[in-house]
């Protein structure tokens, strides 16, 4: 058996579970964000009677509200808040990052463990080699929260194998944006994929989180990375438990195996209306931008921070152009502060919001005209998501954020890495 | 329940491909209440839908219907205007799964765009996952759906489901 199928036997009390059965399986951990969490308690006070069990199990983080901009909005934050002290659930409330981000740097998501959450990219903590997926309110509150348990189809598993080193300006997010595209929206459909192969063997942690977060994109029902030194490594620098650890066995067989050669690969654009129109960025440079952003799920690492404050403070940010910095976590903001980033791209004329998901979606910051255009690392970039439909969101890597936020139009970050 | 939740019959409605939950329920609304919601509901992809819809109505889509959000405000938009079921060449796996346990159906069907044009009269089989133009005499089998989902159906989604009691669900 693979990670995921030795997870989910575990979780089932099973020996062994084979792809295409349906499981009843025990979840580990269940985390909301504020949006979800005010759905999902609604659904539980109207529709359900039973208690909550180990409701240490679950997490609330508000990250997309991170200060009410309405009474409504506030409302929403508040009845969150009553219903967490009521059922005694864990909450991190506004202004302590994205939710994805907030869990794993508060060590609550451990290798092995079955991960389950109301937003479409809780899949990303395959990271850690958990069976991570998103499910509905539903199934939270009529199953998770009064059982511990819910269902889930055994997924075929599918290794996407990645060889070679990609070019200078091209980064771990080039590579997602490009798997994105060329597995296309829903050609993963329900698979549980693997991430592996040298290129993702030699990836830091947190770029190795922005493969498995594009799972929801392409359909997969979870992505995951078999743990390795540099996962042990992160769990221990975090003091994550990893006594639940697991790993494939040796004799594993793949549904299929999807190979790629990232070693000339250029970066990538995700352009509008969706996340699989993906372009080589020399295809739509010179396109103008008025807003940059890094931020949400995907943005706002700590690497991110540092690829704009090594090109935007000595280039100098573009006039015309409002660049929003948007920490995942309250640790980045800090590592940020003490490496003196948060300094430099304040002088540069940046503009740094509250740790939280920025804007993901036009919640609490984000929204644009019809005729205006955002670059961001953002995970989303559909209409309906950020104001007026007929504005435009492009999806790209900071490096090509930063090179952006400099000249104000979509530029080729290798025009300011080599000069 | 006398009627048979895993047959339907009705006038389609079509959609191409990869129409994302933003679309069903636009941010701007998806906190508002359910009556302010339908009167947005898939608004950017066809004005008349909103209003137009009716009870029995089958939506039928293209490649990776609902993708985007995981929450189920958009499947519970799209069952609160009255839609029978939805069909579709394909499902985002968690607008799939969310169908299934808000009582809304769907049935994911390679080819049903082909098969069906807007207004079309359509039928549509759960179990078998037989969609039939009535309008063109002609049909075509999608993806049964699973016994498990069938009965998911059946008690009206998830929470009715549980209360009736899953095998494995209670230790």
């Amino acid at each position: 058996m693979n990670v995921v199928e030795k997870i989910l036997a575990r979780a089932s009390g099973r020996e062994t579970v084979e792809p295409g059965e349906i499981v009843i399986a025990d979840v580990d951990r269940d985390i909301f964000h504020d949006l979800s969490a005010h759905i999902t308690s609604t659904v539980y006070e109207e529709q359900v009677d039973a208690p909550i069990i180990d409701p240490d199990r679950l997490a609330f983080v508000f990250d997309h509200t991170f200060s009410p901009p309405t009474e409504h909005a506030a409302d929403i934050l508040e009845h969150n808040r009553d219903f967490a002290t009521k059922h005694d659930i864990k909450v991190f409330d506004s202004g302590n990052g994205n939710i994805h981000h907030t869990v794993v740097r508060n060590g609550l998501v451990e290798p092995g463990m079955v991960v389950v959450g109301s937003d479409s990219h809780t899949p990303v903590h395959g990271v850690l080699g958990t069976f991570a997926t998103g499910i509905g309110n539903d199934s939270h509150a009529g199953l998770v929260w009064p059982y511990g348990k819910t269902w889930f189809p055994v997924p075929k598993t599918v290794k996407v194998e990645l060889t070679g080193t990609p070019p200078l300006g091209t980064t771990a997010r080039d590579v997602a944006l490009m798997l994105t595209a060329d597995i296309g929206e829903g050609g993963a459909n329900s698979l549980a994929l693997e991430f592996a192969g040298e290129f993702v063997d030699g990836l830091s942690f947190w770029d190795r989180w922005l493969l498995t977060l594009i799972a929801v994109d392409v359909g997969a029902q979870s992505t995951y990375v078999e743990p390795d030194d540099t996962t042990t490594t992160f769990c221990e620098s975090a003091g994550i438990d990893t006594s639940r650890l697991v790993t494939n066995d040796e004799d594993v067989v793949y549904d299929d195996v999807w190979r790629y050669d990232v070693s000339d690969l250029e970066p990538q654009v995700a352009c509008p209306p969706t996340v699989g129109n993906v372009k080589p960025v020399s295809e739509v440079a010179g396109t103008e931008v008025d807003f940059a952003e890094i931020g949400g799920h995907g943005g706002g690492r700590f690497e991110d921070v540092e690829a704009l404050a090594e090109i935007i403070p000595d280039r100098g940010l573009d006039e015309s152009l409002l660049l929003n910095l948007v920490p995942s976590s309250r640790a980045v903001f800090e590592e940020a502060l003490e490496a003196g980033y948060v300094e430099a791209l304040f002088a540069a004329g940046g503009t740094w919001y509250p740790p939280s998901t920025g804007s993901n979606q036009a919640v609490n910051m984000g929204a644009m005209t019809a005729n205006q255009t955002m670059i961001s690392n953002h995970a989303r970039n559909f209409p309906g998501r950020n104001g007026s439909p007929e504005a435009s969101m492009y999806l790209a890597s900071a490096l090509t954020i930063a090179a952006t936020a400099t000249t104000g139009r979509i530029t080729d970050p290798r025009e300011v890495i080599d000069g | 329940m006398s009627e048979d939740v895993t047959r339907h019959h009705g006038r389609a409605w079509t959609f191409g491909d990869n129409v994302p939950t933003d679309s069903i329920t636009p941010t701007e609304y998806v906190m508002e209440p359910m009556e302010t919601r339908l009167q947005h509901v898939l608004e950017d992809r066809n004005p008349d839908f909103p209003s137009k819809v009716e009870p029995g109505d089958i939506v039928v889509a293209g490649q990776h219907f609902g993708q985007s959000s995981g929450r189920a405000v958009a499947p519970k938009t799209l069952k609160a205007t009255g839609i029978g079921c939805v069909v579709a060449e394909s499902f985002a796996r968690t607008f799939y799964r969310n169908g299934f346990e808000i009582g809304l159906p769907v049935l994911s069907c390679p080819g049903v765009l082909d098969l069906v044009s807007d207004g079309d009269i359509v039928s549509v089989g759960l179990a078998s996952g037989v969609v039939s133009n009535e309008t063109t005499g002609e049909s075509l089998e999608g993806d049964p759906v699973d016994p498990f989902l069938l009965k998911m159906i059946e008690a009206g989604g998830l929470i009715a489901f549980a209360k009736r009691g899953i095998p494995g669900l209670e230790n």
